[in-house]
């Protein structure tokens, strides 16, 4: 029997044609000649052949890739459905599907957190004085002066004052005429920065929240009256060449002269961030930043200040200090303003540090009804579970793998960074989505995510990840580096040479994942807790934000449940140390949260091993706890 | 009131694999043996009984090896020389199965040549070892395979770096295979995925953990069995094959057996020693699990094998 | 059943005060359920939940002690397979002697006086049996003469009797009680204080003896299943231990004997009875070559599984090295062990790896917690006296510590020091390459 089948465009016109029953949509599409892009092959894998069916019915063989709503709306995939009958079919823009897939899962773009008053919540405040002239009568002197008008204005008594804030208070006295702006730390009660003349109250009050991630740093500019960011930067970390983990950095710091040259690198990468992020915004200048909150493992955190890391990594793995004292930039070493306020997160442990209290503390699982699990994907892998009633929290060693270090041809999630690839089950090439849209320089850790399942799920590797060098395709081969899959041939790259990813960059990304896998889910047997009765997952991570679930479920990194359980968050640590910054309360619970947080060792027994050499499999050795890969792989 | 004596009810089993193929079945042995095939923890009858008897088999060299203990070549002498004649003796010592081994001196010829001759010298089922080089393994396994072809003979031995070659002549010959990890759960099950993934049926692996001898890692393989018949029983079908340990090689290798002389006193005498170290690492494997254990000294085949035989008396 | 660190969380105050010691309450609850503290250390817990924290701790499976000049323990096991905790109390290792035998006082000595190494450590013979065909008293008091170890008397109660007064003071193990003599046996043990074995073919049997003979107040018992059957034994002690752990069936909780020395296989039943729960081994007489495997047997299935799984440390002959060879550094972390074992052996190259002592942990491990460093790595070297092995002072580092290197050369001065690739996989292409 035949049917009519007319397809509508984006453009709103459209074609029909005639098939017979048990046709593809995606043929019947061809036959009219209407393109549908299908990067996996019509496998059912990718999700980009998505049409929505307007009328009539089509019988849908696979939804994969498609929720319950989505095939409520009529949605179907074109190469998954087939025609029983007469039906009408909208075909989408091809990136609209492509952003419908992804961006429900993505973090939103940062908000000032609801109700922020700066006059209520901020620590440094900014008061405009008018004080009286001096005069033979009045002989008070200009500090005095100051204070008075201070307490009679502001209500600020007591206040502290550097020497060299106290050497120029005379001149930008005279320089105002005796109109001045201050700008004070009332939790130090310290007197920060004195401006000659007037300040508009909305005029920004500047701030930094930092984070030091072993191999990427960023940073926030935060405008303290608004509560608004207002330019985001990141940057690998200077240290990077001096070691691409903690154990390298605190050998090194540790022998002639390494802290100073750790101390000096860090600080470089920051200093040169925070400018970039000032040239961003207008009328921003490094030395109008009056506070800066600073999140980080404890490892950065130690080399950053110049105190001695050594007993982090020994037996049985000792800080110098969890929880830092208020400093001024000019003893940090923080270009901004020198007296401005740098507050250092506190941390748990060695392997818990800052950027897990701010992240527990950005991402609400200290305030949970429910049983929560939240990953932070980095170098170091942490992993908090816990509610409001408990947090306990581990710790393993993932490797940069994951933030494109570590792997042959990775790189940061930046221009040019290649983010996700779908590869034809049949003629094994691959189609790539590049950050910016231009020719890709490299794979970022979404991209190699992307890859490793797509290879893993067209037999490009085996479930081992050994490459299939017998594949009819060029794209494998043997390489330099061993046995590897060719991404992009140098003809298509920015720089002309092959991306690929060889054995060794795979077992790398696998030791990263089944670390993840393995941490959590040891944890969560610690605590008794099997991983179903998880009721929320939140990631983490300086990738968090572009991370694909389903791929990243395929490859085994996160666990196989339901995908609305997961909510991506982007950088935590960053986001916590931000709320930190701008409110004194928020402030107080990470140190509550540093306070109840047990930390669990997992190298204490063999579970932490047994677990990441089940995890050190595609997707994992226990195919039962992955029923959804599991069914992936089954279909025809 | 009577003890309810607490009885373990599992919902998986062990699968029956059947080695050596006789005349009706294709090949030229004797009989086949089945091993396998069982639902409880090793023969605890009062729950099921042990369907199938382990076994024991007798491990021979395509040449006569030069490492071996001078304890070995007391029993053996001179057929150590020559693989049937060896094959014979075996067999009259009680053997159940033989495993060849060849040696990197072999060519695909004369490893076919000494296969042959084994075959027609001994009716038992049979195992053969490549020398465990990769490309040597390929090179020597692939011609046996097509040269036994029928007979069912297990193929040795697949490793996660080197298994799609001998699989693939497994599968082609009608063989099977002998799936070789080192003493870690998870990476014997994910062998046996990576080997059924090519196709070939899981009753034609055999797994061999891997073991320690006594006094060198033996309570690694030992609960590494365990753990793997345990996770069988619980119904993890990756898990569910026969098991094939080499407690022979472990203990000939290990100083209590190997060294008669400047060895401390309290060792006592040496040859008794030496068959203790093999029977006992022999025996705390059967215990957790062993269907197959590979042996050399024929008086610890002996023991083992009465051993065995009470355990399924009961 | 023992209660998880959250269920002992919830009966505990939940104030995070640190007075025990652990930073956080939930801390302190896991370390209760690991029991490797003790509840006491928390000053504000309540009465309410000490009693309920008290129930769940009890061991399924009574300890009995044996008690003379040392001392051995049997009993309080919690796991039925190694893997999932570990066996704790190894079996007793007896030898047996007859009364009758003239000989007995210098056999005795000769099996106190032995002991023999195994890494590091030297095992004994832990006691002794004596079975009552002759003059008990004297027996004992000739034995007592050579050992001041533990003892089991074997025989009828009136038998007993005199050897029990001989060593007065002593917690010895009778043998046995059965149907026809329990109250005589029941007697004796409770007048003496000794520990009580209790023999029965049947569960059934057992229990309705150990009811009676409580009842006469002996608690110290050790169940013999009057059989040396291979299979029969083991489903016995099997069941036995199966209904104390899974089902916290206290009447049958004891401690298991093994009458090796009444077995066809003496060796053959002793592993068995090792492997499969016994408490108390005895073995028909003193040979060194077959109580040594024994000795060494009991170490291995006793091992804590939860340590990190480690290879001894030393220098490995891979494919039979020359001294021209070449020289690998590894760590004894086993699979680390076996993965360059492997690939070497694999390659057919010859080498000699030296094992260090990184208290198993894999290289970048033991490296990150400091127990592979250039010190340890010399000592090694040095302590396994490989300069006397090879004729080319070379050894050959794992690529992920290839910072050690520098150190290495002040440590080991006349040695020529290379660093090789990070993976295990790639170093056959690297010795074929870069070390000829």
């Amino acid at each position: 029997m035949d049917h009519s089948i007319t397809f509508t465009t984006a453009d709103g016109s459209t074609r029909s044609v005639t098939v017979p029953t048990g046709v593809m949509l995606a043929e019947a599409a061809q036959r009219a000649g209407v393109e549908i892009n299908q990067p996996c092959g019509g496998q059912g894998r990718c999700g980009r052949c998505a049409v929505q069916v307007a009328k009539g019915e089509v019988r849908r063989r696979s939804t994969l890739r498609l929720s319950a709503e989505d095939v409520d709306a009529g949605w179907a995939l074109a190469c998954q459905s087939v025609v029983e009958g007469d039906a009408d079919i909208l075909v989408p823009e091809q990136e609209k599907i492509e952003r419908r897939l992804t961006t429900d899962r993505t973090a939103a773009e940062v908000q000032v957190p609801a109700g922020y008053d700066y006059a209520a919540d901020q620590t440094v405040r900014r008061v405009t004085l008018s004080l009286s002239q001096p005069n033979m009568d009045d002989q008070t002197d200009d500090w005095s002066r100051l204070q008075t008008a201070l307490r009679l204005q502001a209500g600020i008594e007591n206040l502290t004052v550097s020497l060299p804030l106290l050497r120029r208070i005379g001149a930008v006295l005279r320089e105002g005429d005796w109109t001045v702006s201050a700008v004070v730390d009332s939790a130090g009660n310290r007197l920060v920065e004195l401006e000659p003349g007037h300040r508009s109250p909305d005029e920004p009050l500047w701030g930094v929240a930092i984070d030091i991630g072993t191999t990427t740093v960023s940073v926030w500019l935060v405008d303290l009256v608004s509560g608004q960011v207002r330019a985001q930067v990141a940057e690998y970390n200077g240290q990077i060449a001096r070691g691409e983990d903690v154990i390298s950095r605190i050998i090194y710091a540790s022998k002639n002269g390494g802290e100073a040259e750790m101390r000096s690198r860090v600080l470089d990468t920051i200093n040169s961030l925070v400018e970039r992020a000032c040239k961003r915004v207008k009328g921003a200048e490094p030395g109008q930043i009056v506070k800066a909150a600073i999140s980080g493992n404890s490892t950065m955190i130690h080399l950053l200040l110049g105190i001695p890391a050594a007993s982090i990594r020994l037996t049985p793995f000792i800080t110098a200090i969890n929880t830092i004292p208020t400093m001024n930039a000019r003893e940090v070493g923080l270009v901004i303003n020198p007296e401005g306020v740098v507050d250092c997160l506190p941390g748990v442990a060695s392997y818990v540090g800052a950027d897990i209290t701010a992240g527990v503390l950005s991402s609400g699982l200290d305030d949970a009804d429910n049983t929560t699990l939240f990953i932070d994907v980095g170098t170091n892998g942490e992993i908090v579970l816990g509610s409001r009633e408990f947090l306990v929290t581990c710790a393993c060693s993932a490797g940069p793998a994951f933030e494109g270090a570590g792997v042959l041809h990775g790189m940061r999630a930046t221009g040019g960074a290649i983010e996700e690839v779908w590869i034809n089950g049949e003629t094994f090439e691959p189609t790539c989505r590049v950050i910016g849209g231009g020719k890709p320089s490299g794979l970022c850790g979404s991209g190699l995510i992307s890859l490793l399942a797509e290879m893993f799920l067209t037999g490009v590797l085996d479930k081992a990840g050994n490459v299939n060098l017998t594949l009819p395709t060029p794209r494998v081969r043997q390489g330099e580096h061993g046995p590897e899959y060719v991404v992009a041939w140098g003809s298509e790259t920015e720089d002309g040479r092959d991306i690929s990813i060889t054995r060794v960059d795979v077992d790398n990304l696998l030791r990263a994942k089944a670390a993840i896998y393995a941490g959590f889910s040891v944890l969560a047997d610690n605590v008794g807790m099997p991983l179903e009765m998880v009721e929320q997952v939140l990631v983490g991570g300086s990738f968090g934000k572009y991370i694909n679930v389903e791929k990243a479920v395929q490859i085994g990194l996160l666990p196989d449940i339901e995908w609305n359980r997961f909510q991506f968050l982007g950088n935590t640590s960053v986001r916590g140390a931000y709320l930190g910054l701008l409110n004194k309360d928020s402030r107080q619970r990470i140190d509550d949260i540093a306070g109840k947080m047990t930390y669990i060792e997992l190298s204490a027994d063999n579970s932490f091993y047994d677990a990441f050499m089940s995890a050190m499999f595609l997707p994992h050795t226990d195919m039962d706890k992955f029923p959804s890969v599991a069914a992936a792989l089954n279909k025809p | 009131m009577p003890i309810e004596i607490p009885k373990d009810k599992w919902p998986g089993s062990i699968k029956a694999v059947t080695i050596g193929a006789t005349a009706a079945e294709g090949g030229t042995r004797a009989k086949s043996i089945t091993i396998g095939g069982q639902n409880t923890m090793p023969y605890l009858q009062f729950e099921k009984p042990t369907p199938n008897t382990p076994v024991i088999a007798i491990e021979i060299k395509s040449r006569k090896p030069e490492d071996w203990s001078p304890l070995l070549e007391k029993p053996w002498g001179e057929a150590m020389a020559d693989p049937a004649e060896w094959a014979k003796k075996a067999e009259a010592a009680g053997a159940d199965l033989l495993v060849l081994a060849l040696t990197l001196e072999d060519t695909p010829d004369s490893a076919v040549k000494t296969v042959k001759a084994v075959l027609a010298a001994s009716g038992l089922p049979l195992v053969v070892w490549g020398p465990g080089q990769a490309e040597k393994d390929n090179e020597l396994l692939v011609p046996v395979a097509e040269a036994a072809k029928g007979e069912k003979v297990v193929l040795g031995v697949c490793e996660d770096k080197n298994y799609r070659t001998i699989v693939a002549t497994a599968m082609a010959n009608g063989h099977l295979v002998e799936a070789r990890t080192p003493m870690d759960v998870n990476l014997a099950k994910q062998l046996n995925i990576l080997i059924s993934d090519m196709g070939l049926p899981m009753d034609r692996i055999v797994m061999d953990p891997t073991t320690g001898a006594l006094g060198y890692g033996i309570e690694y393989g030992y609960s590494v069995m365990e753990r793997l018949r345990l996770a069988a029983l619980q119904g993890d079908a990756m898990t569910q094959l026969p098991m094939m340990v080499t407690p022979g090689f472990e203990a000939w290798k290990a100083k209590e057996s190997k060294v008669g002389e400047g060895v401390p006193e309290a060792w006592g005498d040496w040859e008794a020693r030496a068959v203790n170290w093999e029977t006992l690492t022999a025996m705390a494997l059967v215990e957790s699990g062993a269907d197959v254990v590979v042996l050399r000294h024929p008086e610890s085949v002996k023991r083992v094998k009465a051993a065995i035989g009470e355990l399924m008396a009961a | 059943m023992a209660l998880s660190g959250i269920q002992i969380y919830k009966l505990l105050p939940q104030t995070n005060c640190k007075e025990c010691g652990f930073p956080t309450c939930l801390a302190f609850a896991m370390k209760l359920a690991a029991k490797q503290v003790e509840l006491s250390t928390c000053p504000y817990v309540t009465e309410e939940s000490k009693t309920q924290l008290a129930e769940s701790s009890a061991p399924p499976i009574r300890l009995v002690a044996l008690k003379a000049g040392t001392e051995v323990k049997a009993g309080n096991e919690v796991v039925l397979f190694r893997h999932e905790k570990t066996f704790y109390n190894k079996p007793g290792i007896f030898v047996r002697f007859k009364a009758s035998d003239s000989g007995i006082a210098a056999k005795a000595a000769a099996a106190h006086a032995y002991s023999v190494n195994y890494v590091g450590m030297d095992f004994v013979v832990d006691g002794f049996a004596i079975e009552a065909d002759g003059d008990l008293g004297a027996a004992v008091k000739a034995v007592r003469g050579a050992t001041d170890r533990p003892l089991v008397l074997i025989g009828d109660a009136a038998a007993i009797e005199p050897g029990l007064q001989a060593c007065s003071g002593e917690t010895v193990l009778i043998h046995a009680a059965d149907a026809s003599n329990w109250e005589a046996m029941a007697a004796l043990a409770a007048k003496y204080k000794a520990a009580l074995a209790v023999k029965a073919d049947t569960l059934d049997g057992l229990v309705d003896l150990i009811e009676k003979i409580k009842a006469k107040g002996v608690e110290d018992l050790v169940l013999d299943f009057d059989t040396t059957q291979l299979g029969k034994w083991l489903a016995m002690s099997t069941q036995v231990r199966r209904l104390a752990i899974k089902q916290n069936f206290r009447a049958l909780g004891y401690p298991v004997f093994a009458p090796a020395y009444a077995a066809a296989d003496e060796g053959i039943f002793a592993a068995e009875a090792i492997a499969k729960y016994a408490g108390f081994v005895v073995l028909d007489k003193f040979v060194p070559e077959n109580v040594y495997p024994l000795l060494v047997l009991r170490e291995n299935i006793y091992t804590d599984p939860q340590k990190p799984i480690q290879v001894q440390p030393g220098i490995y002959e891979i494919n039979s090295p020359k001294p021209e060879d070449p020289v690998l550094i590894t760590t004894n972390f086993s699979i680390t062990y076996f993965a360059v074992a492997n690939e070497v052996e694999g390659s057919g190259l010859p080498a000699w790896l030296v094992v260090t002592d990184a208290e198993g942990m894999s290289v970048l491990t033991a490296w990150a917690a400091g127990k592979f460093d250039a010190e340890r790595i010399a000592k090694a070297v040095k302590g396994f006296d490989v300069a006397s092995k090879v004729s080319k002072k070379r050894v050959v580092l794992p690529g992920h510590v290839a910072v050690l290197s520098g150190e290495l050369e002040e440590e080991l001065p006349d040695w020529e020091i290379r660093v090789g690739p990070r993976e295990a996989v790639d170093l056959p292409a690297f010795m074929k390459q870069a070390l000829n």
